[in-house]
């Protein structure tokens, strides 16, 4: 322990030095503090009183600031106030004697990191620098991580630059700041999940779970436990105790798709989660308050089914507080060249084809190709065209039949004409992957198989 | 800064309030041998009045370093030996004080002997202690500042068991910015 000197810090394998400021209108202890941070390499600024104290903070930053409680003028206080609005990341240490340690509280519930009490023990003042360098660090790292999860965490864009996507863009941005339920429709791959994913990620609830729940995928019985749990016993085969979906997404955003062909039972259920917060699992007698944010999804009309009594009216109105819409990829053919390449960006870069270029015939083929399956149509023909294209150019050849030479425009011919190209066409964007071509069509794959042998229909390379 | 040029020749080795018996002459011999610099056991003259800490029973450490520094010659360095506890009006207690890159340090045996503790008395570790608290107070007057190596005896440490973990060397960084009086061969770096 010394007196000052201007000598630069020697800390040969140590951390950086701390930037400290020492505000104290007794000389012996701004004297004494100094010179004892300094014999530990830290840079320290002195003050004797609030003023000069923020004419120092405005003139570069600190990493800790310690502050006497009682100074003459503007008191510690004040200034811990005053010095938190121009640096929310200061870490302030209040010094006080022992008659004002309830102010000292005070001073900490306002967000002081700590207070020291005159005179201090050497010792306690070392390891609590020490613990302020690495409060601040995690901090720091706190944020980077967060930054990291941010940029990590975004979901695919929702790309398009027409008026009706600018203003689907317009409408997520507003209502992701609120808690309000959000009722997403839109005919099957226009991206209903991920407007949904878009507002999770925009809203304060981010840094918790996004659960996604399929309700169209589920028998009843299964979608009930998936949904609210249930305890071990309550069923043959429930052997263990089960948290359901809206307990796993505690402080964040339930996403329930096709939210449509809910039964009406389990829509009562829901109902009641929805209104109360409440969740009890089943065969449990004992509600659990639950937090939670509800996205829902779907591409049927729900007002028609209401006027059905497929849907509960009062169900409806719940998850109607807010609605998005999302145009059919038909209805903003602009967007078809920024989607094209959006996708033809992401899977050159899986497929390690990064040169990959389209070319003017292949444009002009996605462009004049009506979509019936939407945005994910036009992914899974550019995935397509990326690994079997040739060279460094996509080429309309490299397409799926469908698109090159489907229906652009309304077929001619009977209904049943319309709907063997028509299911044609979606086999073949699809890869004659059942499952996928089944859901473009929103159709069952019964029904899909069922339609493929009336219609005779063929794989392209057994026609 | 020292101020008059020329590396010091003495250390004079002050008793104050030091009972008699206290090892005080043990402890020259030690710096002696220690760094290359002659250490003396001087009177240096008595104090006109020990600055006392009003109501902690202490010595008040920055007045101390300004009368041993004003009674030194040409070429001296001084470090003050007293059994009185040694604090600051802002900390509650130091083992040693110094002036950085000044001429006067000094040092308290108050919590560096085990009696302090309730313990056995222990002459020989209050001797050791008492030796590496003024080689770091004297590393502290030759510019040098605290080290965060863990076994560095330029280390701050708040306690006697942190003083006593720090052992009694300086780390090869700390060693390097050695000055020669202060460095003598076989003084050995970790």
């Amino acid at each position: 322990m010394s007196a000052p000197p201007p000598a630069p810090s020697q800390t040969p394998s140590g951390p950086p030095p701390l930037r400290l400021l020492v505000v104290d209108d007794e000389a012996i202890v701004r004297e004494s503090l100094g010179s004892w941070f300094r014999q530990d390499g830290h840079q320290v600024d002195v003050a004797e009183n609030a003023r000069e104290a923020l004419h120092l903070a405005a003139r570069s930053p600190h990493d800790i600031a310690f502050l006497d409680i009682k100074m003459p003028g503007m008191d510690g206080l004040e200034l811990q106030a005053r010095l938190q609005a121009a640096d929310p990341h200061l870490t302030i240490v209040i010094m006080t004697a022992y008659a004002s340690v309830d102010s000292a509280v005070k001073a900490m519930k306002t967000g002081a990191y700590d207070y020291l009490v005159k005179p201090f023990d050497p010792d306690e003042l070392s390891l609590l620098v020490e613990r302020a360098r690495e409060h601040r660090s995690l901090r720091d790292e706190n944020l980077r991580l967060k930054a990291s999860l941010d940029a990590l965490g975004s979901p695919p864009p929702l790309v398009g630059s027409s008026p009706a996507m600018r203003h689907v863009l317009d409408m997520i941005a507003s209502v992701a700041v609120s808690d309000a339920t959000v009722l997403v429709t839109g005919e099957s791959g226009t991206g209903k999940e991920l407007v949904a994913r878009a507002i999770h990620s925009a809203s304060a609830r981010r840094y918790n779970p996004l659960v996604v729940v399929n309700c169209g995928a589920l028998p009843e019985g299964i979608l009930e436990s998936e949904l609210f749990g249930h305890e071990a016993g309550s069923f043959t085969g429930a052997r263990a105790r089960h948290k359901g979906k809206f307990e796993a997404a505690e402080g964040g955003t339930v996403f329930l798709d096709e939210i449509g062909d809910v039964s009406l039972h389990v829509q009562v259920e829901l109902l009641r989660v929805l209104e109360d917060k409440l969740v009890t699992r089943l065969g449990s007698t004992q509600p659990l308050r639950v937090d939670f944010r509800v996205v829902a999804a779907t591409n049927k009309d729900l007002r028609e089914a209401v006027k059905a009594g497929s849907f509960r009216e009062d169900l409806y109105w719940r998850l109607n507080v807010f609605t998005i819409e999302l145009p059919p990829l038909r209805e903003r053919p602009e967007d078809v060249p920024l989607l094209a390449e959006h996708f033809l960006k992401r899977f050159g870069e899986a497929m390690s084809r990064r040169s990959l270029k389209l070319a003017p015939d292949a444009l002009q083929a996605l462009q004049a190709y009506s979509w019936p399956g939407n945005v994910r149509e036009l992914q899974n023909a550019i995935e397509r065209g990326v690994v079997v294209a040739q060279g460094g150019i996509l080429r309309a050849s490299d397409l799926p039949l469908t698109v090159t030479s489907g229906p652009a425009r309304p077929a001619q011919g009977s209904l049943a004409d319309m709907e063997k190209v028509h299911i044609q066409a979606i086999l073949d964007a699809q890869g004659w992957n059942i499952t996928r071509a089944a859901r473009v069509l929103d159709v069952d794959r019964v029904t899909l198989y069922n339609k493929i042998r009336k219609y005779e229909l063929k794989r392209p390379d057994e026609a | 800064m020292r101020p008059e040029a020329g590396a010091p020749r003495r250390l004079r080795l002050v008793p104050l309030a030091l009972p008699d018996g206290t090892g005080a002459e043990q402890l020259a011999e030690r710096i002696s041998r220690r760094v290359a610099l002659p250490c003396v056991l001087d009177a240096h003259g008595p104090l006109p009045q020990l600055p006392e800490l009003r109501g902690r029973d202490q010595l008040d450490a920055r007045p101390l370093l300004d009368w041993l520094a004003a009674g030194l010659g040409p070429r001296e360095l001084a470090l003050g030996l007293t059994g009185r506890d040694l604090g600051l009006p802002i900390f509650s207690h130091v083992f040693g004080l110094a002036q950085d890159g000044g001429t006067a340090a000094v040092v308290s045996l108050a919590r560096l002997d085990p009696a302090f503790e309730g313990l056995p008395p222990d002459p020989e570790q209050l001797l050791v202690r008492a030796l590496g608290v003024a080689v770091h107070e004297l590393g502290h007057l030759a510019g040098l500042k605290h080290c965060p190596e863990a076994q560095c005896l330029m280390r701050f440490a708040g306690t006697v068991e942190k003083a006593d973990a720090r052992g009694q060397a300086f780390c090869p960084a700390c060693h390097a910015r050695l000055p020669a009086w202060l460095k003598p061969a076989g003084l050995a770096a970790l």
